[in-house]
């Protein structure tokens, strides 16, 4: 499933920060907008999958070195955990703590669902990125 | 009364899939840790049980935010019961399956499969949105996919595809549904729309035009995921091709959240108003032609597993006729008659695993002499049988009994079917106990080396798992009274949402109290 065109080689080595430069948009906007992990976690994707594409396999695994399996355990966990740490402290499931922090006069609202929605993101991206790429192996052999 | 740690009846599954998934090549750790998973939800189970005898209901809302908006987890009698009902059958499948799954299926992700199931499951059971309800289904749909998909094999494959198509478009139904309540109601929380329904029939204001249709097509998803007629017939193949102890799972769990899913949203939202005369005439004629149909399939069948299978439809007919009554004591007995079935269904398939194992086939020509050899499984399957056809002193006796009575006036021609499936069901049962156990051994058995000393040796844990269910199905029949009771509770709180609605959305309860003040 390898394309070998300069065109998009070249496009792609450009679109790859971009698509996750809007990925990290799309989540941090998810919180109180259209947006989020999911959405992020598939942009993201689109970024891999398309390196995938114009570069092969093995530039692929130079790009992400492990297994895309891990990115959904790691993800799950993650955000199994901070959906299940509210009940340490006698709180629902899925309860979300935010904290204001002041730098340098601007506010940052930091709540504990990004992280969660960072979960989210790796388990999505670890999903898609591993299912096409078990697909492009059956169709290069 | 507020429980936030009702989550862990997700969290626990979940993380102890991931822990699974992590050890994916290791079976004995996984083994240990899926046990581990699944009786301490079983202990807590039963002690929230246990509290909430009473007819309390305990409540937990999911990121604080409060009930119309957020996802509320509802544990009452109802979820309760069928929460540990569905945990012990799960042990005992899961302890089967030590001995009954092929190692290198048992190595495919089995586990951690198991595991994102009972996610599901439970996640069904205990939820109070209907699109939540969805989700939960999703969840153990996929787990479902992958474990009758486990062995790869041909038929397998054909089997899991049928049944994927089939939940695909029940679930795309589903959520086309859950919709159109939403833009109907302006809600999906099940508390909140028993609250709009009955806000509704105490102003004498009629529900919304097309209200019936939802229920309607409401009623063929949960129908087709619990195998109602005339939705049943992927059931039959589907179970005869996968592993036997995830069969015994399957018979056990999946058709009873379906059923479970009637039982929730019927009688407290859509069996109201207009739709109580499309809904009631539907389940009725449904419940008597799952019933009698279902058995004669069954006394059709000459294939043990096919036997049994056909005959989780029949059994489903009586709750669908318990429930079509939509009267506290018709609940109360479909509920009681849901959980010993369970039991006695998967604990019956977890017999056939090993008759199956010592015959070499699970066709009955094969089969014979089983009773000289295996005393202890004859026993076990011939309590377990007997309990399904309903003995009295046995479980299956109650809950036929409650049901029955309670049809004998309005519905007679309902009790008159369920009786007359009862015993065909009894000679169903028989002919896999002549044939399998009490007739001489048949030779072609022998020469296949189905007694190899080795095998036997293999199958304590199968044996233990047919003997925690078959224990359990006589205590439930000797401690009929006490469980039915929490079903009466839970049949009750049915009936009347008061009290399912205040323990959801304390607002919304005093709103429907003035409401009904106004109106009378």
């Amino acid at each position: 499933m390898r394309m070998s065109s300069l065109i998009l080689r070249t496009a792609v080595r450009f679109i790859l920060p971009l698509t996750f430069l809007y990925a990290a948009y799309a989540a941090l906007k998810g919180h109180n907008g259209p947006g989020g992990g999911f959405i992020a976690g598939l942009i993201a994707s689109v970024g891999f999958c398309t390196y995938r594409m114009s570069y092969g396999d093995r530039a692929f695994h130079r790009l992400l070195p492990l297994h895309p399996r891990w990115l959904v355990f790691v993800g799950l966990g993650l955000a199994g955990a901070v959906a299940t740490l509210p009940l340490v402290f006698g709180q629902p499931l899925l309860r979300s703590a935010s904290t204001t922090l002041y730098l340098g006069g601007s506010e940052v609202h930091l709540v504990s669902a990004m992280a969660f929605d960072l979960g989210v993101l790796l388990v999505v991206v670890g999903v898609a990125v591993g299912m096409i790429s078990r697909l492009g192996e059956e169709l290069d052999r | 009364m507020t429980n936030n740690l009702l989550g862990l009846f997700v969290v626990i599954p979940l993380a102890t899939s991931l822990a699974t998934g992590a050890l994916v090549r290791r079976p004995v750790p996984q083994r240990i840790l899926g046990l581990v998973s699944l009786c301490s939800m079983l202990v807590l189970a039963l002690t929230w049980l246990v509290r909430i005898r009473d007819g309390e209901v305990m409540v937990s809302q999911m990121g604080a935010w409060p009930a119309p908006y957020g996802i509320t987890l509802v544990f009452d009698s109802l979820s309760g019961l069928l929460l540990c009902a569905g945990l012990l059958v799960t042990i005992a499948c899961y302890v089967h399956g030590f001995s009954m799954v092929e190692p290198l299926t048992e190595r495919r992700y089995f586990h951690p499969l198991m595991q994102l199931l009972i996610v599901g499951v439970n996640q069904s059971f205990l939820t109070g949105d209907l699109f939540n309800l969805f989700v939960a289904f999703e969840i153990m749909l996929m787990a479902s996919y992958g474990l009758l998909a486990i062995g790869r094999t041909r038929r397998q494959m054909t089997q899991a595809y049928k049944y994927l198509l089939l939940n695909l478009v029940a679930s795309t139904v589903f959520v086309i549904t859950a919709g159109l309540v939403y833009g109907m109601t302006g809600t999906l929380n099940i508390a909140d729309l028993a609250r709009f329904v009955a806000d509704r029939s105490n102003a004498g204001v009629p529900l919304p035009t097309g209200f019936t249709g939802l229920s309607v097509m409401l009623l063929v998803v949960f129908g087709l995921k619990g195998a109602f007629f005339p939705l049943w017939f992927w059931l039959p193949d589907t179970y005869h091709t996968c592993p036997i102890s995830i069969a015994a799972l399957f018979s056990g769990l999946l058709t009873k959240v379906g059923v479970y899913a009637v039982l929730r949203t019927f009688p407290l939202v859509f069996a109201a108003g207009d739709a109580r005369d499309v809904v009631l005439p539907i389940l009725a004629v449904s419940a008597g032609a799952t019933m009698l149909l279902g058995v004669l399939g069954a006394v059709s069948q000459h294939n043990v597993r096919r036997i049994l299978a056909i005959h989780v439809i029949s059994q489903v007919g009586y709750m669908v006729f318990g429930i079509s009554m939509m009267t506290t004591v018709g609940l109360a007995g479909a509920l009681y008659y849901m959980i010993q079935h369970m039991v006695v269904k998967s604990s019956l398939f977890l017999c056939c695993g090993v008759m199956e194992r010592h015959a070499g086939s699970d066709d009955l020509d094969e089969m014979g002499g089983l009773l000289k050899r295996h005393r202890w499984l004859g026993a076990a399957f011939f309590v377990a049988a007997l309990s399904l056809v309903g003995l009295p002193p046995l479980s299956g006796f109650f809950g036929k009994l409650v049901i029955i009575r309670e049809g004998w006036t309005a519905s007679w021609w309902l009790s008159a079917i369920g009786l007359v499936t009862g015993g065909l069901t009894l000679l169903s049962m028989l002919k896999i106990w002549t044939q399998g156990f009490w007739s001489p051994e048949s030779g072609p058995r022998l020469n296949r080396g189905g007694d190899a000393g080795g095998r036997v040796r293999g199958l304590r844990a199968a044996h233990t798992g047919i003997g925690i269910l078959v224990v359990a199905a006589v205590l439930i029949g000797l401690a009929a009274e006490p469980i039915y009771d929490i079903a009466f509770h839970a049949a009750e709180q049915l009936t009347d949402p008061s009290t399912y609605i205040r323990a959801v959305n304390p607002q919304a309860g005093d709103y429907v109290l003035s409401a009904s003040g106004g109106g009378g």
